[in-house]
């Protein structure tokens, strides 16, 4: 049998994908142009990488999270010991795996928290969902007084501090103590704006949870993002979309993060 | 450190994106690249001057995938959990077929579908490919032509001409 040489598979493959020397290259392009079926596996070849770039071509214009980017925007800050990570939605709503406990208390959930976090935010979204419905008792102590956190650290066990999100239309009401699912302290602030919408901070020690991943969670429209701080854990939780959450969330822990005592950057447009 | 930080961070959207194409779930995909970000931090003295970043944060997030793959099929799978109004779409001109392309992909043996996306999505070569899932050249190109074969079945690709397929086939 005589005529053009075939041109193997994978060889086609390799020059769609430009991967060919020159010579070569230039050997198979002629062998096409003379015609024979490898037109058309190569024609297909490259729709199909066009169609799979195509189809992914919109994710390169996103916009990163910005508390993807965080870590990598501080600069000079070599991080200590195990990285702290942000923004970490739990596992995605198709391959959920959660412990038999974590998955029976996590029914309903968006973005699944499993394990010691389940119970962690689970009772921050509970207690946000008990308190920011109350009309004459929405705190237990009002933000205008000047022991609520002082009071609040003391009775946690650690430097708790209310962050200051003036400059993002939230307002301090206040806080409140209240028991976590295992009967130890945790504190509660509340915060409104301007259309009356509440948002919660739930803060307790992290005994018994490792992950330090900032995680999301929802539930009935209650969006809740939680991370932990060492020694602190927190969760925020609001009816607020998720990047509204993750705005506040990523705001919140920067200004936590600043050495105790350093007092906030004033927000910009604060009027007082 | 600081310029470094900086080209890694040039990466995410890639990462991201790649992430997604394989995984099929834009919340999965993003705690993936989580894990690749944070190890990449951990280890950015490791990172050789010169070195493209890329490839390094795509062996990066190899390996972590195939760390995951590995814890998961240790857990049973959970399911049942009512999924809510959380838009995870892609942004494509055309949904329908877009969607077909991401059940076809997801189609694909895990191992097939690195390769067709390094290659065909990433425009990675195949001696890169091969550095970043650790495998050898020759493994790419057969996982390669056989992970697009399915996806050319899959996707009905010269629907109305079969036979010259088969005569394609024959032919080898």
């Amino acid at each position: 049998m005589t005529g053009p040489r075939r041109i193997a598979d994978a060889e086609l493959h390799a020059f769609v994908d430009g991967e060919l020397g020159a010579e070569e290259h230039a050997e198979v392009e002629a062998l096409l142009a003379a015609g024979g079926l490898e037109q058309a596996l190569v024609a297909e070849l490259r729709d199909l990488n066009d169609a799979i770039r195509a189809r992914y071509a919109g994710y390169l214009g996103e916009p990163v999270p910005p508390a993807m980017a965080l870590p990598l925007s501080r600069i000079g800050r070599e991080r200590p010991g195990p990285v702290r990570r942000l923004l970490r939605p739990a596992a995605g709503l198709v391959l959920l795996v959660a412990s038999a406990a974590g998955g029976y208390l996590a029914r309903g959930f968006v973005g699944q928290p499993n394990g010691p976090e389940a119970a962690f935010v689970i009772t921050a979204m509970g207690a946000h969902t008990v308190y920011v419905p109350e009309v004459r008792h929405p705190v237990e102590v009002k933000a205008d007084e000047a022991h609520l956190v002082r009071w609040l650290t003391k009775r946690v066990g650690a430097d708790v501090r209310a962050p200051v999100l003036t400059g993002t239309g939230w307002k301090l009401m206040g806080g409140r103590l209240l028991p976590d699912q295992e009967g130890h302290p945790a504190a509660q602030f509340m915060y409104e704006d301007a259309t009356g919408r509440r948002l919660t901070l739930y803060i307790r020690k992290e005994t018994g949870l490792d992950n330090t991943s900032f995680r999301f969670a929802e539930r009935d429209g209650f969006g809740a993002f939680y991370w932990i701080d060492r020694p602190l854990a927190y969760a925020l939780t609001g009816r607020l979309s998720r990047d509204e959450l993750e705005t506040l969330a990523v705001l919140i822990y920067g200004q936590l993060e600043a050495p105790a005592g350093a007092k906030p950057p004033p927000p910009p447009g604060k009027a007082q | 450190m600081a310029s470094r930080r900086q080209a890694v961070a040039a990466e995410i959207p890639r990462l991201r994106r790649y992430a997604r194409a394989l995984l099929g779930d834009n919340w999965e995909a993003d705690d993936l690249i989580q894990d690749t970000l944070e190890r990449a931090l951990a280890r950015l003295a490791q990172w050789r001057e010169g070195d493209s970043p890329r490839k390094w944060l795509f062996s990066i997030l190899h390996n972590l995938h195939v760390d995951g793959l590995r814890r998961k099929s240790r857990r049973p799978p959970h399911v049942g959990l009512e999924s809510v109004g959380v838009d995870q779409s892609a942004p494509a001109a055309d949904a329908a077929s877009g969607r077909d392309l991401d059940r076809a992909l997801q189609m694909l043996s895990v191992e097939q579908r690195r390769v067709v996306l390094l290659v065909g999505l990433e425009g990675l070569s195949y001696a890169e490919t091969a550095e970043v899932l650790d495998i050898p050249v020759g493994t790419v190109m057969s996982r390669l032509a056989r992970g697009r074969e399915r996806l050319r079945t899959l996707m009905d690709y010269g629907g109305g001409d079969r036979d010259s397929r088969a005569a394609l086939r024959r032919v080898k």
